[in-house]
């Protein structure tokens, strides 16, 4: 997952994570828990969390 | 009469519940998979934590928007904070906490006097657009008030008193006196948006969740419907929840000069940004369950601890404190420093643990319309109407406001449906 520029960290992408993979601090990072699951997608208010350009 | 809503924050669920029991038809867009805004409960880590709110209620349960959900039956119990609010003064190394309602005595006689006496003349002529500060400042010129009236403002909303008009400041303090102080949600902010929800769906209204609205249809400067999900959806009224900028880019702009000066006055809203910081603690850090008031920290306006109201909103035997702050900088990563370090001198000694930081600004603001910028409900389309944070009510705090708003705009709809739907 790639989190663009819009994001602004309020952080709701980080609870529905299933792997734990997302902290937010003033803008959201993913770590390499990450699975590609893409669930944070559908919770990202600002559309700001997309697919890895493959 | 058909209402399409577009958004399922508190403004958009609101609306939804009014016109459900009103006996209108209701179907809800949200683009995301849950609803509920920046008024959704966050499970993490044990506690509940939210999208935004603080699990407060700005005028508890004798507010606009208890009285709201008292009216559409939604089954939330709102507790009063007690004390409603205290302000903490540093004090010889310590500190020491004073009660709300006695902000005035670190002033002067000659200083009380005066805001007596401008409180007073304010009821009979009403401030122009001068700001909160410039309102007080070149009569009383104390700092301590300057720090009371920011973290006031700050807490309530994410402004500095110099950022806010007074009219609306005064407005709100005619509010606290009509309305009294905040209260606590049982079972949190979370709580509210499921009563609504069940109000809506048992009222035979429709919520569409993973529903992006891509377009409102307008005929003849009318909004008769949305393209949502790939299909087209018409209705007899279009209520927006998502605020004035981003509504109007859903639909093609008429040539009128009346819309040139719509889109004009968009330019006028400010919204408000704001750093939330949830701490996780073994033991209670405030004695109380209403506002703690920090005007003496560098970012800091206030901070609370609900779980002295609801203790399941924590762990079994843990507390939830968050803070509040006003962003001042575009330095975000400095802003959300000064606040931890505001927290540190705070509960100096204390145990907790920071369980998230989390900051509402640019596309996701705490205001989409900051208080006092607000534009009302109404919009130059016929039947497309605007609630929630961007077009909240007079004088109303944050969902104080967005319940003022939806009030506003189900009188607004009760004439349109009078006047364009059989």
């Amino acid at each position: 997952m790639r989190i663009s520029t819009e994001c602004v960290g309020c952080g709701q992408c980080v609870v529905f994570c299933p792997s734990e993979a997302i902290s937010v601090w003033g803008k959201a990072s993913i770590s390499d828990n990450c699975t590609q699951c893409g669930v944070c997608i559908q919770y990202c208010p600002l559309g700001a969390i997309r697919e890895e350009e493959a | 009469m058909k209402a399409l809503i577009i958004g399922g924050g508190l403004g958009g669920l609101l609306t939804a519940t009014r016109l459900v029991k009103a006996g209108h038809r209701v179907e809800v867009f949200e683009r995301l998979a849950l609803i509920g805004g920046r008024f959704i409960n966050l499970d993490y880590k044990g506690y509940t934590l939210t999208s935004g709110a603080l699990h407060m209620i700005p005028h508890g349960s004798r507010g606009p928007l208890a009285s709201m959900l008292r009216q559409v039956g939604a089954d939330v119990k709102i507790v009063p904070s007690s004390p409603p609010a205290t302000l903490r003064i540093p004090d010889n190394g310590s500190f020491r906490d004073m009660s709300f309602e006695k902000f005035s005595s670190p002033l002067s006689l000659t200083d009380k006097l005066k805001l007596f006496y401008l409180t007073t003349k304010s009821r009979f002529v009403k401030p122009g657009d001068e700001s909160f500060k410039d309102w007080f400042f070149p009569f009383i010129k104390d700092t301590w008030l300057i720090k009371f009236a920011n973290a006031y403002c700050g807490w309530a909303l994410s402004m500095r008193c110099d950022e806010i008009p007074a009219r609306e400041v005064l407005a709100i303090i005619d509010n606290m006196r009509r309305y009294g102080g905040p209260g606590v949600p049982m079972g949190g902010c979370g709580a509210i948006i499921n009563a609504l929800e069940q109000v809506i769906l048992s009222g035979g209204g429709i919520i569409h969740t993973n529903s992006q609205v891509d377009q409102i249809l307008i005929v003849d400067g009318r909004a008769v419907g949305v393209e949502a999900g790939g299909g087209t959806i018409l209705g007899d009224v279009v209520i927006s929840d998502i605020g004035h900028q981003a509504t109007a880019q859903l639909y093609d702009h008429p040539g009128s000069d009346e819309f040139r000066e719509y889109m004009a006055s968009l330019e006028s809203i400010k919204p408000s940004a704001g750093i939330k910081i949830s701490l996780g603690a073994n033991r209670p850090l405030i004695e109380h369950s209403g506002i703690l008031l920090t005007p003496y920290a560098r970012r800091v306006n206030g901070i609370n601890e609900v779980t002295n109201i609801d203790p399941s909103l924590a762990p079994p035997g843990k507390h939830l404190v968050m803070s509040h702050q006003a962003i001042q900088s575009d330095d975000i990563q400095s802003e959300i420093e000064l606040g931890l370090k505001d927290l540190e001198d705070i509960f100096h000694k204390e145990d907790y643990e920071v369980l998230m930081v989390q900051t509402y600004r640019n596309g996701w603001p705490v205001n989409r319309a900051g208080s006092g910028s607000d534009l009302g409900n109404t919009t130059p389309i016929r039947g497309l109407y605007i609630v929630g944070d961007g077009a909240k009510g007079k004088g109303g705090i944050e969902v104080e406001g967005v319940a003022l708003g939806v009030e506003n705009t189900i009188g607004l709809l009760q004439n349109f449906k009078t006047n364009y739907t059989t």
